[in-house]
């Protein structure tokens, strides 16, 4: 008898069974006729405030679940609560993502029924949270003058995995160097297709053009499910 | 730190794909634009995979080359960037470029991420 090694030809990405579990989230929520959104950025960009914004703009009556991802805190979940929205904690310790199961499972008691929106909160970080599916309609990156204009080319993963860019705290601009206005200019470089909205979430400056595009996305989602 | 969840998924696929037998290689394929780091994603992997049929296996890397993707054309161009060279400024550049047939809509459709190429286990004839 001899020991013979075998080769198996895999050839597919480790996030498979990510990518599995994403897309069943994917479909359950279109059959739905929720909107998903995944938002990322760098920690302190301001995806916390965008939402709170995006929330109080929307209404009480539009049902809207966020999902927030942190280290450690419900620092951010509390302030979703507090606009009366449902806001889940996921609590991701050492890790620097969110993936598709720990979405399945914080939505798991959460009765979707008439839920118009989820907006998923990535952990703020730039590298990898972009390349993990996490079943959502699209991907926003959240970037800030004050983070330097030359993040898309630092970072530009978050970049080319993301649908949208918002450019946040605009009203900061006045205040800094000429080179932080070239964020849109370096996103674009390496995502041409990025649509790029520009806001300050102190002034409100930008939003009503944010907002417009959030009832389309959300209104598309709820047509393509037979909703009115 | 972000290595963890990496080998922990490339230690998932490598072992469902594997039946139970003992793993003795694994091939993996990193992109050239990945944030991902081997010897940390080796650092996981060995106490990631303590008693499970992959323990001993080693962990064998090749290097997966960006691929930029025109979606006007639709033309797809394999970039050789050479290692010595850091790849985000390089890619940007490429990017930036453009594509011969004149759109700047160029998107990277490899390179990415880190796939499982071959697993090799032992096997009994």
């Amino acid at each position: 008898m001899t020991e013979k090694r075998q080769r198996i030809d895999v050839r597919q990405s480790v996030t498979r069974s990510n990518d599995a579990e994403a897309a069943a989230l994917r479909q359950a929520f279109a059959a739905k006729g929720i909107w998903v959104v995944n938002l990322v950025s760098s920690p302190g960009a301001g995806k916390t405030s965008l939402i709170e914004k995006t929330l109080e703009r929307l209404g009480p009556e539009v049902r809207a679940v966020v999902v927030e991802g942190d280290p450690y805190t419900s620092l951010d979940a509390d302030r979703i609560t507090a606009l009366g929205a449902t806001g889940i904690q996921i609590n991701t310790r050492a890790g620097c993502h969110l993936d598709a199961v720990m979405i399945r499972r914080a939505l798991a008691d959460v009765d979707l029924c008439d839920t118009a929106l989820i907006v998923i909160e990535n952990v703020g970080n730039l590298l990898c949270p972009a390349a993990w599916d996490l079943g959502q309609s699209h991907t926003v990156v959240l970037a800030s003058p004050t983070e330097g204009g030359d993040k898309p080319l630092k970072y530009p993963e978050a970049f080319i995995r993301s649908d949208v860019l918002v450019i946040n705290k605009t009203d900061l601009l006045p205040h800094l160097p000429p080179s932080s206005a070239g964020l849109a200019k370096n996103a674009r470089a390496v995502n041409a297709a990025l649509r790029i909205f520009e806001t300050s979430c102190i002034t409100g400056g930008g939003l009503d053009l944010w907002m417009d595009w959030v009832r389309a996305r959300m209104a598309d989602a709820r047509k393509a499910a037979g909703r009115a | 730190m972000h290595e963890e969840p990496y080998a922990q998924a490339m230690l998932d696929l490598a072992l469902s794909e594997s039946s139970g037998r003992t793993i003795t290689r694994i091939f993996l394929g990193v992109g050239r634009f990945s944030a991902i780091v081997p010897d940390s994603l080796s650092v996981f992997f060995t106490h990631l995979s303590r008693g499970t049929p992959a323990e001993n296996a080693e962990l064998v890397f090749e290097t997966i080359p960006v691929v930029i993707t025109c979606r006007a054309c639709g033309e797809n161009r394999t970039l050789d960037i050479p290692d010595k060279i850091p790849v985000r400024p390089a890619l940007a550049r490429h990017l930036a470029a453009g594509c011969d047939c004149g759109s700047n809509d160029l998107t990277v459709t490899g390179g990415l991420g880190l796939d499982l190429l071959t697993v090799e286990v032992e096997g009994t004839e």
